[in-house]
C-alpha cells in the first residue's frame, strides 16, 4: 500500500523521530510505514488521519487503485 | 535502535529481566537435575517431580512473552517480535529433530543436555537484533 506520509511529514517540517513521538509509536514504525514495509492497523490509521487533519484514503492508496487522474491501468 | 538499554520502555526492560532470570533458572535446573540424577538415583517419583519442575521457566517465559505482546502498543515492534518468537521456535524445533535423529545412533550421539530454553531465548534475542537492524 502506498501512502504519502514522508510529503505530509516534510510539508510540517516533522522528523521521523518527531511523528513518532507524537503517534507514540517508535521511530522505526515510522519509517516502516513510510517505506511501504509495514500497513498499519486501523487504529494507527485513524490517528495519522487526526493529526494530519485529513482522511485515511487521503494517506493511503491501494496499490492499483483508481486515482484522481482516472482508474488505474491494469498492468501488462 | 530501539531495544538496546537506553531506549528500553519499562515494558520492555521488565520483559528482558524476566527472560533472563527465566533463561538462568533453566540452566541452573537442567543441570542440577542432570548431576542429582547421576549421583543420587532417586526414586521414579522424584525423577517425576524433577522433570516437571523443570518445564517451570519454559511456561514462565511463554507467560512473560503473552504477557509482553499484550502490553506492547507499538505494532510494528510487537509484529517484530512475534516473527522473532517463531525464527526461536523454529530454530529449536529444528535442532530437537535433527538431536532426535542422532539419537538413534548412540556411537555417535553423546548425551547433552538440551537446554530448548536457552537456544529459543537466544534465537529470539538474535533474529529480534537483525530485524531492528534490517528496520534501523
Amino acid at each position: 500500500m502506498k501512502n504519502r506520509l514522508r510529503v505530509l511529514r516534510a510539508e510540517r517540517g516533522w522528523s521521523q523521530a518527531d511523528l513518532a513521538a507524537r503517534l507514540e509509536v517508535s521511530r522505526q514504525s515510522v519509517n516502516a510505514i513510510e517505506t511501504g514495509k509495514f500497513d498499519p492497523s486501523l487504529p494507527l490509521a485513524f490517528r495519522l488521519a487526526r493529526l494530519f487533519e485529513a482522511t485515511i484514503e487521503s494517506i493511503f492508496v491501494e496499490d492499483g487503485a483508481p486515482t484522481e487522474q482516472g482508474p488505474a491501468k491494469p498492468e501488462v | 535502535m530501539p531495544l538496546c538499554n537506553r531506549h528500553l520502555s519499562p515494558l520492555q526492560r521488565r520483559s528482558i529481566q524476566l527472560f533472563g532470570a527465566n533463561l538462568t533458572l533453566t540452566a541452573v535446573l537442567t543441570m542440577g537435575a542432570h548431576e542429582f540424577y547421576k549421583q543420587a538415583h532417586p526414586a521414579v517419583v522424584f525423577v517425576y517431580l524433577l522433570a516437571g519442575m523443570l518445564t517451570i521457566p519454559v511456561i514462565g517465559v511463554i507467560v512473560v512473552a503473552g504477557r509482553y505482546l499484550k502490553r506492547e502498543t507499538d505494532e510494528f515492534i510487537r509484529m517484530m517480535v512475534v516473527q522473532s518468537l517463531l525464527w526461536g521456535l523454529g530454530v529449536t524445533f529444528a535442532m530437537d529433530t535433527f538431536l532426535g535423529g542422532l539419537f538413534a545412533f548412540p556411537e555417535i550421539y553423546r548425551l547433552i543436555p538440551i537446554l530448548n530454553l536457552d537456544l529459543f531465548c537466544v534465537t529470539c534475542g538474535f533474529a529480534l537484533r537483525i530485524q531492528l537492524w534490517r528496520n534501523r
